[in-house]
């Protein structure tokens, strides 16, 4: 299917919301959040030139939620269609990596799985991009390229909106009064717009270049003293793991109701220093040090694999939010340089 | 399994065996029958406090109950040992991958167990002893902080050292005035004479620190890594490979263990901590 042309965002919101919950993002000071869509609000529906300061898991992975209720269990939780418009290239990625982990055929989750069988996602091109924002280290683009239902591109004078998925052309097919052809010259605009974005990406991140593949310098620096370096910034806040879009540890929790017992099922951290410690008190990791090492590990090395793919989509929450100013990309740049010391060059690395 | 890999069967403990001064066996009787293989875990719930991760000590054979041998550790555990008879629990599970018990057949099973590792042990052990006539030989070099620090007691010290195909051997850190047998660590009680490497498998479970000198030792007798069975202790939470809590690099303990092969772990370096 073409991709179509809206002048105007408020009559498509207003047929999304139509058909289901809409969230949509606010700014409150410099960060975007979502908040739901109220049509008949008086401040107007903006499109977020960057991703938000929430992550996309919150849809589909809440904070806190009941996975069972015994000894009678309960009925399931209704969850209704729901729509999020504005999510970012480096937010569908994330979706992507959730996805492996919690509907993959084996064990599906069934509290993630419903969630994302209702949820209709409406993507947009990046504008401008922050200065925590890396996901050309993971071949991250400035617009959606798959797993999204519609994706709206801003223009000079309107929006360009390009269907993904069944659902989304179905959508457009439902809707010929709200959207009209696009001449080939909004097309180059919006093509220039990606592109500039993308450029812009690249040289906000010169200097964090690296010279060998993420996976092996990560994986070769297992005794590397960087992490125990970085570990002195660190204050153990743990805000790294709660607002990175990919970390998906939870622990579950026994309560007691008035009537029933719950377990619930709640984020977790693997920055916390208890995370992986068992009863008798054995604990790989009760070092700072080799707790951030095991979080770079993790994402770079241990998920890629097992699931091809990194854990890490380069949207910079964790740079932005930490207290310590430790941020990933200089680790990395400091881990290739110490490598690049010993003697490993590209060259060697190419099998 | 329930559809919701979170929601527990419900079950009752109907008998419990003091087996040790800090170790007590638990019999649990679940409302539906849990088939398992020997070696894979469950999680115990106590309504409204918490669950922890057990494999079984039972033999899978016996389909009407499990019994779980539960060491005074933590919290979960600490309060299980407060439970009586009649004390309603919820299980989930099995979880995870078992002995391949198929794959030893022909060969000579070395299994080297210490502490509350005599647990899954026993499951194995009895799995074994049923088809007693498929393996060479079953050599079992168990060790105790004390005599009375061993579990399963009244089999240990007789039953089982008579069963034919068996070869046992017991030891204590420190002995008491009963003792009559070996004193020092399991690993003082490994000689390379006691199986032939070359036609033998070995299954590992104890404390952290025991399983590490072990497998140190039969990589010295020339064993190979793929042929050491070790049953790996981490913080198993949700048992589905998800909640991150038991990973050992791209392995999740739960999921893809708790038994591995030291073949598949052996390269990375927090194994044992």
């Amino acid at each position: 299917m073409k991709p179509v042309f809206v002048s105007n965002l408020k009559p498509f919101l207003d047929a999304v919301a139509e058909q289901m919950e809409l969230y949509i993002p606010k700014k409150t000071e410099q960060h975007y959040t979502y908040n739901k869509y109220d049509p008949d609000s008086e401040t107007p529906a903006e499109l977020n030139n960057i991703r938000t300061c929430t992550m996309v898991k919150e849809f589909l992975f809440p904070v806190c939620e009941f996975a069972a209720v015994f000894p009678e269990p309960a009925e399931p939780e209704e969850i209704g269609p729901f729509a999020v418009f504005g999510l970012k290239e480096c937010d569908l990625r994330s979706i992507e990596i959730l996805d492996k982990v919690f509907t993959e055929e084996e064990f599906q989750d069934p509290l993630y799985m419903k969630r994302r069988e209702n949820m209709f996602i409406i993507a947009s091109d990046c504008f401008d991009p922050g200065k925590s924002c890396f996901c050309n280290f993971f071949n991250g683009k400035a617009f959606a390229q798959s797993g999204f239902d519609l994706s709206v591109s801003k223009i000079r004078d309107g929006f360009i909106v390009e269907a993904g998925s069944d659902k989304g052309e179905d959508f457009i097919e439902k809707h010929p009064q709200l959207f009209s052809k696009v001449p080939e010259a909004l097309l180059s605009e919006r093509d220039k717009n990606r592109d500039k974005t993308q450029k812009q990406l690249e040289e906000n991140n010169a200097k964090y270049k690296l010279d060998l593949p993420i996976k092996e310098i990560v994986e070769d620096s297992w005794e590397s003293d960087v992490f125990d370096v970085e570990a002195k910034a660190c204050v153990e806040c743990q805000a790294c793991t709660r607002i990175c879009p990919t970390c998906h540890c939870f622990y579950l929790y026994d309560t007691r109701q008035k009537d029933y017992f719950a377990k619930m099922k709640m984020w977790d951290g693997c920055m916390r220093q208890a995370y992986a410690a068992v009863a008798g008190g054995a604990n790989p990791r009760k070092i700072l040090g080799d707790r951030i090492k095991h979080r770079l590990m993790h994402k770079l090395v241990y998920f890629l694999d097992r699931y091809g793919l990194d854990m890490c989509v380069g949207c910079g929450r964790c740079i932005d939010t930490c207290a310590g100013e430790i941020d990933m990309r200089s680790i990395l740049k400091k881990l290739n340089e110490e490598l690049k010391d010993k003697g490993k060059t590209k060259a060697k690395v190419i099998k | 399994m329930s559809e919701n890999p979170y929601q527990p069967i419900n079950g009752k403990i109907v008998d419990i065996i003091d087996e040790s001064p800090t170790t007590k066996s638990f019999v649990v009787v679940p409302e539906e029958k849990i088939k398992f293989e020997t070696g894979q875990f469950v999680e115990l719930t106590l309504p409204g406090e918490g669950e922890a991760p057990f494999t079984p000590s039972s033999s899978p054979a016996d389909s009407e109950k499990m019994e779980i041998t539960i060491m005074k550790a933590g919290h979960v555990t600490a309060l299980l040992h407060q439970c009586k008879k009649g004390q309603k629990v919820g299980i989930r599970g099995p979880f995870g991958n078992g002995y391949p018990i198929d794959d030893f057949a022909g060969r000579e099973v070395y299994i080297v167990g210490g502490g509350v590792g005599l647990a899954p042990i026993r499951s194995l052990f009895l799995t074994l002893v049923d088809r007693i006539k498929d393996f060479k030989s079953v050599v079992c070099r168990f060790g105790a902080k004390t005599p009375d620090d061993f579990i399963y007691k009244s089999d240990l010290f007789g039953p089982w050292q008579k069963i034919r195909g068996v070869n046992m051997k017991l030891t204590v850190d420190k002995a008491n005035g009963k003792w009559r047998d070996n004193v020092g660590v399991v690993t003082t009680i490994l000689t390379p004479q006691d199986v032939d490497v070359r036609n033998s498998v070995a299954v590992v479970c104890g404390p952290p620190i025991m399983m590490k000198f072990a497998t140190l030792k039969l990589l010295e007798f020339g064993f190979k890594p793929a042929d050491i069975y070790l049953s790996m202790e981490k913080n198993m939470s949700c048992g589905i490979g998800k909640c991150g809590h038991c990973m050992i690099g791209k392995y999740y303990v739960c999921k893809d263990g708790p038994v591995f092969t030291y073949e598949q772990i052996k390269n990375y370096p927090d194994i044992w901590a």
